[in-house]
């Protein structure tokens, strides 16, 4: 895990992502029981809606205190203006790019 | 503007290649990035996640770089990201905050499971200079050739985490019966320069420094006590921060 911005908020941040870590590996890939499965698969939002739930209890208070660090060291920096101006753009609100992968000039190439 | 576009396959499933996108920095092919933050994260109605990240990084600048322009090499890098666990999607869309007049460099990353259970990369790369004295277009292509060559590095930087997930054997974790099995991993670094942080205990991991060369060995055990793999995993990322 990388440093904070701020040294006195790198320990929090460690607990925070180590918290974090534990809980994002189990929303990207679930271990289910067959019950929880079939939850799943017959309403697959309320699943991830109990997912978020579980991440407040779980990661909320060290979030909160991690967060309050970060932003006063932000202000501290006075990188609080040109954070709100980038922000407001949105970046992720533009309709994705377009995927048409073969016939785009980039290279192809296996990892392995 | 200079666009690019370049697309990759990786063996590995989908889950393993966003977690390992996600726990990217540090690693030994990204020295450039001094800090990493979130700074916002949110649950989204629809069940995905966005992430806003706030990313230091050192700079070097180009020889004929004029003086004084740039006061210092470092620049603050946004990283705006969704996960979709149901569509297995990540998109991810960066942009440097300063030095925006000399060069803006935009880069959006997907992650989708593709077919056989790999996963396609693809990055998109916009470079915009805004710099007179006829220097923009010499600008732009220096910033693509750059980008270029960092997006080879960040790929090797994927792929040494990959390794480092699959070797801690964290795939039979999350496909497993809960989320910490019962293993204990006893790792021994060789390396000259590690260390830990003072102030954070390592559960089950030592750190011998006793030569260049680097082994991450791994023994099952049963154990009553259970840290947490990640936590493990993390603080050996720790240790190679250093």
């Amino acid at each position: 895990m990388a440093h904070s911005l701020s040294p006195e908020c790198t320990p929090l941040k460690h607990a925070y992502d180590s918290c974090f870590n534990a809980w994002f590996a189990g929303y990207l890939e679930p271990t289910l029981t067959v019950h929880e499965q079939r939850e799943k698969d017959k309403n697959p939002r309320d699943y991830q809606k109990r997912k978020a739930e579980e991440f407040q209890q779980n990661c909320g208070k060290v979030w909160e205190s991690y967060r309050e660090c970060v932003q006063k060291a932000i202000k501290n920096k006075g990188l609080t203006e040109v954070l709100d101006q980038a922000r407001e753009e949105n970046p992720l609100r533009e309709p994705p790019p377009p995927l048409d992968i073969p016939s785009h000039g980039g290279s192809s190439q296996n990892s392995k | 503007m200079r666009f690019f576009s370049n697309t990759h396959l990786y063996d590995d499933p989908w889950s393993i290649v966003s977690l390992a996108f996600f726990l990217r920095y540090p690693n030994p092919y990204a020295a450039h990035v001094l800090s990493c933050d979130v700074i916002s994260r949110t649950h989204t109605p629809q069940g995905t996640l966005l992430t806003t990240r706030l990313i230091l990084k050192k700079g070097s600048l180009p020889k004929w770089a004029p003086k004084g322009i740039i006061s210092r090499a470092e620049s603050w890098i946004l990283e705006e990201s969704e996960v979709d666990p149901l569509g297995r999607v990540v998109r991810c869309k960066t942009r440097n905050l300063d030095h925006v007049k000399v060069m803006r460099v935009e880069e959006v990353t997907t992650l989708r499971q593709a077919e056989d259970g790999k996963t396609l990369q693809t990055n998109e790369a916009r470079i915009v200079s805004r710099f007179g004295w006829g220097l923009a277009k010499t600008i732009e292509n220096h910033g693509l050739a750059k980008f270029k060559a960092n997006l080879q590095r960040s790929r090797e930087g994927l792929s040494h985490i990959l390794s480092a997930l699959r070797q801690t054997q964290l795939q039979p974790m999350i496909a497993g019966s809960s989320l910490y099995p019962p293993m204990t991993v006893n790792t021994t670094v060789h390396e000259a320069s590690s260390s830990t942080s003072p102030s954070i205990s390592v559960p089950d991991i030592q750190i011998v420094s006793d030569g260049n060369e680097e082994q991450f060995g791994i023994d099952l055990e049963q154990s009553e006590n259970r840290p947490g793999m990640f936590r493990r995993m993390s603080s050996w990322f720790r240790g190679r921060s250093r």
